[in-house]
This record gives structure tokens, C-alpha cells and sequence, in this order.
């Protein structure tokens, strides 16, 4: 067959012409985004990789509803330069327990992937609320309010973390009951900063 | 490198892209070098002598997809991509950064190791290292203890005086920096009443001032104090105990902050950095925050 043929036909017939279209277009989310849905170390846990805690999985939460990853990326690229200044490279595995994940494109502020460990809670805290207070040239905008709302105000964690284990998130019904206790009377504020604080590499030799 | 999850896929993969080559091959060279088929009816006039497919296809566009399907068939053998085939320069993005680094080893590690044991009089004498060591300080140190290492919100040491809560020796700058430092002086105020307090605050300024000889409060420092800051209340950096008779004073001199300290107790943290710094960045680190101070 001819091409200009082929043409001829398929612009003469749309329903041909719409099959057409979503076939070629198909075809690179065919190659490349099906194989990886299905790959299995892009979507297991990687080693000492570990499902959130209720707090910082609040705090989690709360780094989406502010939009955190608009301006903080949380994927060391294998690249020398950002190995010698972050650490180890980001894996897929770790973040199987991230749903959804928040590598981030965008790098106003720092990659905050091995951040945890490296400033105080109380540094965290007074950057957070107001950041000039502790770097004064700081552009990052304050979050003042997350020290006045509690960080499970509407009561939801223990549904939030059903609806995960419903997603193969290994929650024991225990640790759903102990949630609520280990988020009483902690601020938002107080979660974040234990997200945050958990952004590690992961420790292999911790896995049980 | 990530393992495809079966040959099923890897064989989709492959199939799929070759296919698309052969399909983008077959179109361009239809549209160029086949004569195209006869229309069974005539396609319409327009304008008088306008027909469809009266020019040629434009040259740039073969040049374009040509070109695109020449260098496609180039990275496909030599890089990964056709599912399992691993291309022929057996590249990886995991192999690249292990030799980058390996790279690194090599031609920077020698220098490196000679900066971790040098002494901390010859890298201060190297202007160059001191400036590395700012920059390492500013990246890693700053945002607590300030830019210009003064210290910051009455919470973190100034780290530009000459008094040190842990000890100003290089080697205890060094452990400090290693293992980080977690001081823990306890609240008194439960246990002692809010008068016992109000003393004892009245006592640590006079201990400032150097007249806290013959205070009514020196029995109680001596009996709940002076085991870390001493009896003298010249502190003690085994412990992180500050010296209470000097100027520095890390969370303020009013008599409302000492009385906090007393009452609530402090609980300074100071997080390790053994694991994120090597120790060539600790070496200097330590040169650079132990060099001697310009008099002002």
C-alpha cells in the first residue's frame, strides 16, 4: 500500500481517522509508561523503605496543602554534583509509600529528599512560622498559621491511613487505633517538621 | 539497572518501537520515491486550478524525519531502550554516576586525604582551603549559627567568641561537628519554688559580676548547680555546662531569660554531621572556626 493512499482513505473516514489518532498516540504511553506501572522494583518498597507514622503522615498532607513541592524538589538526580551536596541519589522504591509521589520539578528552594537529620525540630519550627528569623536573605514565604490549628483537627488520620492500607499500605489495625494518641495535642506545625524529619535515605539494615 | 518485569514486555517494547520505525521508514519513503496510486474520482477544484497534492511534499520535512529516524536507530543500539537490550556502550545511568564518582576518588581523593590530615596551622595559611571552609560552613552551618558565625536568636552559639558551651579545642570543635551535642540542663522549677528561683537567678548575675561571693543563694548553687557549671561557675564541656561568669551568654543576659533557663531548663540541640560531611569538609571546618581571632 501507498501512503498518500492510506491518506486518502483515512481523511475520508472518521471514524478510521479517530482510530487512527488514538492508536499513534498511544503508542509512546504504550512503550514507556504501561512496562513501568508494571515493573516490579519501581512500585515495591525498596529496602528500609517504611510506611509513613500518622504524624508524618499528617505532615505529609500538610506539604501538599501548602504546595511545598511547587518550589522544593525531593529527587537527588544521580548526578556527582547533587550526590556531594544532598546525598545518596534518589531510588524508585522509596517512594512506593508515597501516593502521590512529590519528586517536584522545580528547585526555588533546595531538594529537601535527606534533609531530615540535618537542622533541629527547633530550627524547622522557626523556619517554618518565619523564615527570616533564622536566614535573614531567606525568599521562602512564613506559614505562621500552622502553629495555630492542631494537626489532626477534623479527626481524619485514622480514616486516611484505611483508605492507604486499602492501597497495600501495611497499617496493623493497632497502629490505626494508636493513631489519634500520637497526634494529640501536636500542632500542624509539629507534624510537618516530623515529615520532614523523616526525609532520609532509607536505612537498609534497619528492614526486619 | 532496573530489570524489565518479563521478557513479555521487553519484547512489547521492542516490537513497538521497531514497528513505529518501520512505519515513519515506509511514510517517508511512499510520500518521496513511490509514485502515489490513481484517484478512482477526481479530488476537488478550488479557485479555478487549485488541486490537492499539486506540489511536492517540502524537502526540509524528509530532511527532518530522515534525520530523527537515522539518529533514533543510532541511540537504540548504542544506548538502552529496545526492552532488555542493554545498547552497545552497556551504559547505565547507575554505572555512570559509580564512575563519575569513582572519577572523583581518584583525582581528588589523594588531595583530600592530605587536607584531613593536615595540620590546622597549615590550612589556616591557605587562603584558598579558608574560603573552601566558609563555603562549607555557609551551605551547612550558617542557617543555624549565622553568616557571619554570630550566632542567632538566642538559641544558637555564637560560634565567632571565644567562649565554647562544649569546649573551643580543635578536638572537641571536631566532635561536636561529628556526633552533634544534646544538652540537657533539667527545670528547677517544680522542684524548687518560684523564691528558690528568683534567688538563684539573682545569684547567676551576680556570678556575671563577680559578687557572688557571700550571696544568701550560693548554698543552693552549691547544692543543685555547681555539680555541672562548678562551684566556681566556670561551667564544664564534658557536659556542655556554660560558664557563667563570662560575657557570652547563649539564650540572653536579662534576668528574665536566666530565669527561664533555670525554671524550664534548656535543651540545646546540636544535630550530627558525620554522616553528611567527610572528613576533609570537618577538617577544615575545625580550622576554619578554631583559627585564632583578629583583635577588633
Amino acid at each position: 500500500m501507498n501512503a498518500v493512499d492510506l491518506h486518502r482513505k483515512l481523511e475520508r473516514n472518521s471514524g478510521l481517522l479517530i482510530f487512527g489518532i488514538l492508536l499513534v498516540s498511544a503508542i509512546g504511553g504504550l512503550v514507556q509508561v504501561l512496562p513501568s506501572v508494571l515493573q516490579d522494583d519501581l512500585v515495591t518498597p525498596g529496602p528500609g523503605t517504611q510506611p509513613y507514622g500518622p504524624v508524618e503522615l499528617i505532615g505529609r498532607d500538610l506539604y501538599i496543602r501548602e504546595g511545598c513541592s511547587t518550589c522544593h524538589s525531593q529527587q537527588v538526580r544521580p548526578l556527582l554534583a547533587e550526590v556531594k551536596r544532598y546525598g545518596p541519589y534518589s531510588k524508585a522504591g522509596e517512594s512506593a509509600y508515597d501516593r502521590p509521589f512529590l519528586w517536584g520539578s522545580k528547585r526555588t528552594g533546595p531538594d529537601l529528599h535527606r534533609i531530615g537529620g540535618k537542622y533541629t525540630d527547633l530550627w524547622q519550627r522557626m523556619h517554618l512560622l518565619d523564615p527570616r528569623s533564622v536566614v535573614p536573605d531567606s525568599i521562602m514565604p512564613g506559614y505562621p498559621w500552622l502553629a495555630e490549628r492542631a494537626a489532626d483537627a477534623d479527626g481524619s488520620i485514622q480514616a486516611r491511613m484505611r483508605a492507604l492500607r486499602r492501597l497495600g499500605h501495611p497499617y496493623t489495625e493497632a497502629e490505626i487505633e494508636a493513631a489519634p494518641a500520637a497526634l494529640a495535642g501536636l500542632a500542624e506545625v509539629d507534624a510537618l517538621v516530623a515529615y520532614l524529619q523523616s526525609l532520609r535515605p532509607p536505612n537498609a539494615e534497619a528492614t526486619p | 539497572m532496573a530489570e524489565l518485569p518479563s521478557t513479555f514486555w521487553s519484547g512489547w517494547i521492542s516490537v513497538l518501537t521497531v514497528g513505529s520505525l518501520i512505519g515513519v521508514f515506509w511514510l517517508i519513503y511512499s510520500i518521496y520515491f513511490a509514485a502515489g496510486g490513481e484517484e478512482e474520482e477526481p479530488s476537488p477544484v478550488w479557485d479555478g486550478n487549485l488541486r490537492e497534492g499539486e506540489h511536492p511534499a517540502p524537502l526540509w520535512w524528509f530532511w527532518l524525519i530522515f534525520g530523527s529516524l537515522v539518529i533514533s536507530v543510532i541511540y537504540l543500539m548504542l544506548y538502552p531502550g529496545l526492552g532488555a537490550f542493554r545498547g552497545a556502550l552497556n551504559w547505565s545511568q547507575g554505572g555512570e554516576i559509580s564512575q563519575r564518582l569513582e572519577r572523583y576518588q581518584t583525582e581528588f581523593g589523594p588531595l583530600r586525604r592530605l587536607v584531613a590530615e593536615a595540620q590546622l596551622d597549615t590550612l589556616r595559611e591557605d587562603a584558598k582551603l579558608m574560603a573552601s571552609a566558609q563555603r562549607i560552613y555557609d551551605r551547612n552551618c550558617a542557617v543555624c549559627h549565622g553568616y557571619e558565625a554570630q550566632g542567632q536568636a538566642n538559641l544558637f552559639p555564637n560560634l565567632a567568641d571565644a567562649a565554647w558551651q562544649w569546649g573551643g579545642e580543635p578536638a572537641q570543635v571536631e566532635h561536636s561537628i561529628r556526633h552533634g551535642r544534646q544538652a540537657v540542663m533539667v527545670g528547677w522549677e517544680a522542684a524548687l519554688g518560684e523564691q528558690a528561683i528568683d534567688q538563684l537567678t539573682d545569684y547567676t548575675l551576680a556570678l556575671g559580676n563577680g559578687t557572688a561571693a557571700g550571696h544568701p543563694a550560693e548554698g543552693q548553687y552549691m547544692q543543685f548547680c555547681a555539680a555541672c557549671h562548678g562551684a566556681d561557675g566556670s561551667g564544664n564541656p564534658q557536659l556542655g555546662a556554660p560558664n557563667l561568669t563570662d560575657d557570652a551568654s547563649l539564650y540572653g543576659q536579662s534576668a528574665a531569660a536566666i530565669r527561664q533557663s533555670i525554671a524550664q531548663g534548656r535543651n540545646g540541640e546540636m544535630p550530627a554531621f558525620g554522616e553528611r560531611l567527610d572528613d576533609t569538609q570537618i577538617r577544615l571546618l575545625v580550622a576554619w572556626l578554631t583559627r585564632p581571632t583578629t583583635p577588633e
